[in-house]
């Protein structure tokens, strides 16, 4: 006997939106640190950001071909500073989730989002990292031989150990905290970018960084003429053999002061040429 | 030499990875690497007294000359991350094997000078070698984004860490084969230069190259900056007062 009433089959459940978890930051974080292993001048960082941004989009995007579309989309030009890279990736990130879920996002408004947002944080990030935090930190390892005295004249030298140690933590310290919670942030704030980057107060940083190290050379110049001038004059000669004892590491200092403002990043030339010279004085005197 | 050169070119490809792929974890630095370096070639208690000094002399040295205060844009083309590692490990090799060639009042200073002037003509040479390497990069990019394209994600991520492998080898040979080039290098000419090599000349070079040191690092930390001179003066007048304190308790 045939049911005169077919059975009402259940509504279909409709597929849970999708969205991005934890672990997927995570993934995008530690891949963000190899984010210009295919740097090129046509592209720079462009395929490190689809690296990156992949496990997102293999969270988002269970069909083969939109996945593939997605991926192809981030592996245009890209160029920022690669600390700063995962601010970008979040807000990638969250403009694809929502693309995702429905909502109506276009490929440009999402490659606009990416690049008002990259060129500024180039723009702020490379001169705080690498002109005024990088060489900062290298100091902080140079300071560090002035600072600790040996513990034992004659036994191995621990600063070898100190040194870099002191380097690593002082850039570490501020870069990787940008680095960890970078893409986490930005898809946090990926609706008000402008909000998002004065939060990262990059130009007070990077004055504040130069004032230390300026302050940390003036120290570093001390540290280093106190201990030349102590061991220039053991027979106390007086002032003029000091002098003349010193003269050496004036003209240099000088000469490459002097030189270094007529042909900046010159340094390699002038120290060999330099060298060189005293070597063909000191065979003359 | 061989279980050296391994342990050269394991440090050498860590810090290219470091400096090239993106970690910029500061391991790059020549004054991390000549120390690390340093460290891993320590040849022993025979040679304990100058064995970590010197590479630590060579990685100030090379800190101070190869930190350009420009942008990377407008830098020139220096491979600064296996300078330090090429350098201190030139010098480290070369102390072992040369020593009886040069005078004892030499005393480690010529290494620190063999070192850091290793140092900086690898980094020249380093730096030609960046751009085939980008070059290749650009193909390996076109390919990935054909990859990408034909939704080959798998084949795509592949590509993408054989580029960073790339990256490790390529350090690694340049730090093994630089080191080699170097102590040859040393081997050949130190001998013939021994005569001039007196203790006296050997300071009087050290001296100008760490003035010239010291007056890139001036460059890099006080001139480039607004208001850098007040501020130098101020950390010199304070470190003054300091070791004047110090120097005063001593007595």
């Amino acid at each position: 006997m045939i049911d005169p009433e077919p059975a009402t089959l259940p509504a279909p459940t409709p597929a849970p939106a999708p969205h991005l978890h934890g672990l997927d930051f995570a993934k995008m974080t530690s891949r963000s640190f190899y984010l210009q292993a295919l740097f090129a001048p046509e592209r720079q960082q462009g395929p490190g950001f689809a690296f990156a941004i992949l496990p997102a989009l293999r969270r988002l995007y269970a069909d083969a071909g939109e996945r593939a579309k997605a991926l192809a989309r981030h592996m245009g030009f890209f160029g920022t500073h690669p600390v700063l890279s995962g601010y970008v990736l979040g807000v990638a990130a969250r403009l694809e989730e929502r693309r995702a879920q429905g909502a109506p996002i276009d490929d440009a408004a999402i490659e606009n989002a990416k690049r008002s947002l990259a060129s500024p944080l180039a723009a702020l990030g490379d001169p705080l990292f690498w002109v005024t935090l990088r060489p900062l930190a290298g100091l902080a390892g140079i300071l560090g031989l002035a600072l600790f005295p040996l513990a034992d004249r004659v036994g191995p030298d621990l600063r070898v150990l100190v040194c870099p140690l002191l380097a690593l933590l002082t850039y570490n310290a501020v870069a990787l905290s940008y680095r960890i919670f970078g893409v986490r942030r930005g898809y946090e704030q990926a609706d008000d970018p402008g909000k998002l980057l004065h939060s990262l107060r990059l130009a007070p940083l990077r004055g504040f960084f130069e004032r230390v190290s300026a302050l940390l050379f003036g120290s570093l110049m001390v540290l280093t003429l106190w201990p030349m001038t102590e061991s220039a004059d053991p027979a106390g000669l007086g002032l003029a053999h000091t002098a003349s004892v010193l003269a050496p590491f004036a003209l240099g200092w000088i000469v490459s002061a002097l030189a270094l403002r007529r042909w900046p990043g010159r340094c390699i030339e002038i120290a060999l040429t330099a060298a060189l010279v005293a070597l063909v004085v000191s065979t003359r005197v | 030499m061989l279980p050296e050169l391994l342990r050269i070119a394991l440090l050498g490809g860590i810090l290219a990875t470091d400096r090239a792929a993106g970690w910029n974890l500061m391991l790059g630095q020549p004054l991390v690497g000549a120390c690390l370096a340093g460290a891993l070639l320590n040849p022993g208690p025979a040679w304990e007294l100058w064995a970590l000094r010197i590479p630590l002399g060579v990685g100030v040295l090379l800190q101070l000359l190869l930190t350009d205060p420009a942008l990377p844009a407008a830098q020139r083309p220096r491979d600064t991350a296996t300078a330090g590692v090429i350098g201190a490990s030139v010098a480290i090799l070369s102390l072992e094997r040369l020593h009886p060639f040069l005078p004892l009042t030499t005393g480690g200073i010529v290494w620190v000078l063999l070192g850091t002037i290793a140092g900086l003509l690898a980094s020249v040479v380093g730096g030609w070698m960046e751009a085939s390497m980008r070059a290749r990069n650009e193909v390996s990019a076109r390919r990935a984004e054909e990859l990408a394209l034909e939704g080959r994600l798998v084949s795509f991520e592949a590509l993408y860490w054989s580029g960073v492998g790339r990256l490790f080898v390529r350090g690694a040979t340049w730090s093994a084969a630089a080191t080699v080039a170097g102590v040859a290098a040393a081997a050949v000419l130190l001998p013939y230069v021994a005569r001039f090599l007196t203790g006296p000349r050997s300071g009087l070079v050290f001296a100008v190259l760490l003035g010239v040191a010291y007056g890139s690092g001036f460059h890099t930390h006080v001139r480039v900056f607004r208001r850098g001179f007040r501020w130098a003066a101020l950390g010199a007048l304070a470190a003054f007062l300091v070791m004047l304190r110090v120097h005063g308790g001593g007595e």
